[in-house]
């Protein structure tokens, strides 16, 4: 399992009070009982964690494996891109 | 023809307790919940005392990920709400969803939220704002989840106008469940206004009182002449109206009635109250009840604590009622639960139909030196007993000049 995966279940765990063992990639999140809105807040945990930004319009994301590959994408992104390091990212970090 | 519309049940949490006993006892008592803030930002304050409901998180009224999304003033109008059901023992039964309706007041909706947005982007500098800080803030989030949470799909209003929002959220539901409009309305209100920004804001406009510095609890004096402002309270009150021959029939344990409702503005000033508006307020209330004012046993006061309120209502109490003012009780109860703004007036309400079941008036409390302008009976730092009011005005004069009287009748339980 990705590091991504590994903490996205951690931060579902925690928000919506899932067995763990139901956290698997092919895992819907409507099945998981996270709705659009469980969704927004999602993404925003994600920024935060990620060190990423999610922009305004994100992509359709329909199961945990899904939301793991898109912010694996978003990781790629900001380490193509020029610039300071987000604060989160392991690699800044003393 | 007019239906008369019974309060069946009520639910309240405030600074004086949760439910509807715990809060009548409370107030008899003469138990302020008035007390020293304990918040990070209370040293910021010129008076930091308030009227909180410490422990509260409203745990448990909904799954932890959708509880996230609603305002402590949410949560508090949700918490009364279900309670309010539960004292009417199940009203909704049987019913067709749409004839059931929420109406709502409050006077600054999620500005905790809001406030902690604002931390955020401008405190911090961070542009990382909570998601959900929209569905928080939105003044009408209390009515939409007491409305999702019981399926109440008629009216879902929530009405705006300050420190009197409730008694028209009241005032306009009664009308509807009379007008036989609807079958049942839960009404009342709901206020969490204790945030950096909003207590800040309310000091700038030199209203708040100075901490007490012997009694923090003893803060808030209205009509004494030692007054020096009003405190802030938090909490909510909601009743359940339903057609008394309906509550009747379905043996309901009758907390009172709604008898009438009048609603006035002032068109002077912004905060300045008017004699002449609240007279007005106070006989539309008695007309729409078809009373006299020898019919009035008690009043619950808006009572502040501030010079202008407390001797324009005087005033104007004496004017609408004449005589007879000279015989009533007034008792100003934010003396104990603070000013919840836009849940004052259900709270109060709330406060004046228990107070009849027990055939008490609740009391002034600390009502030092009595105001040589402030010359009724204020029930002054007692609670009086042997009351036997069958009728009490409670009356929620804002700024904006919006005034709202509602008379209440008294319950057989």
């Amino acid at each position: 399992m990705s590091d991504t995966l590994e903490a996205l279940r951690a931060i579902v765990v925690e928000d919506h009070a899932v067995a763990p063992e139901r956290l698997v990639p092919e895992a819907t999140l409507e099945d998981l009982g996270i709705d659009s809105l469980g969704t927004i807040e999602m993404l925003w945990r994600v920024e935060e964690r990620f060190g990423v930004e999610v922009p305004s319009n994100p992509p359709a994301l329909a199961t945990l494996g899904d939301v793991a590959r898109y912010v694996d994408e978003l990781v790629a992104a900001r380490e193509a891109a020029p610039g300071p390091r987000a604060p989160d990212d392991p690699a800044t970090r003393a | 023809m007019r239906r008369r519309v019974a309060v069946s049940g009520i639910g309240t949490i405030s600074a004086l307790g949760d439910g509807p006993g715990a809060t009548i006892e409370a107030a008899l008592a003469g138990r302020s919940g008035i007390a020293r803030l304990d918040a990070p930002f209370a040293g910021r304050l010129l008076g930091p005392a308030a009227a909180a409901v410490p422990g509260f998180d409203g745990a448990g009224l909904l799954e932890p990920a959708r509880l996230r999304m609603l305002d402590r003033s949410a949560r508090l109008a949700l918490h009364s709400a279900n309670g309010a059901l539960a004292d009417a023992h199940d009203p909704l039964a049987d019913l067709d969803p749409a004839r059931a309706g929420v109406f709502l007041g409050t006077g600054m909706g999620g500005t905790l939220s809001m406030d902690a947005g604002y931390e955020t982007l401008y405190g911090e500098g961070s542009d990382r704002i909570n998601p959900f800080t929209v569905l928080m803030g939105m003044h009408n989030a209390a009515a939409a989840w007491v409305a999702m949470a019981h399926g109440l799909a008629g009216p879902q209003l929530t009405y705006s106008t300050a420190c009197s929002s409730s008694t028209v959220a009241i005032g306009e539901a009664w009308r509807r469940v009379a007008a036989g409009e609807r079958e049942r309305a839960l009404a009342g209100g709901t206020e969490a206004p204790l945030s950096c920004g909003s207590m800040k804001a309310w000091e700038a406009l030199r209203t708040l009182a100075r901490a007490d510095a012997d009694d923090p609890g003893a803060s808030c004096r209205p009509f004494s002449a030692d007054r020096t402002g009003m405190v802030l309270g938090e909490g909510a009150a909601v009743l359940v109206l339903e057609p008394m021959e309906r509550a009747l029939a379905r043996g309901a344990a009758v907390r009172g009635e709604i008898l009438g409702y009048g609603t006035t503005s002032d068109t002077g000033h912004v905060t300045r109250p008017s004699v002449a508006g609240q007279v007005a307020a106070l006989r539309a209330a008695l007309e729409s009840a078809a009373l006299d004012p020898d019919a009035v046993g008690a009043i619950n006061a808006h009572g502040t604590g501030t010079v202008a309120n407390d001797r324009t209502e005087t005033a104007a109490i004496r004017e609408a009622l004449g005589a007879r003012a000279e015989r009533v009780p007034v008792s100003a109860t934010k003396s104990m639960h603070g000013h919840l703004l836009g849940a004052a007036g259900a709270l109060e309400a709330a406060l004046a139909l228990l107070a009849m079941e027990r055939r008490a008036a609740p009391p002034t409390m600390h009502l030092r030196a009595p105001d040589p302008e402030c010359d009724l009976d204020y029930a002054a730092n007692a609670a009086r007993e042997g009351v036997e009011a069958e009728v009490t005005l409670s009356s929620s004069f804002a700024f904006g000049g919006s005034n709202a009287v509602l008379a209440l009748g008294r319950g057989e339980r």
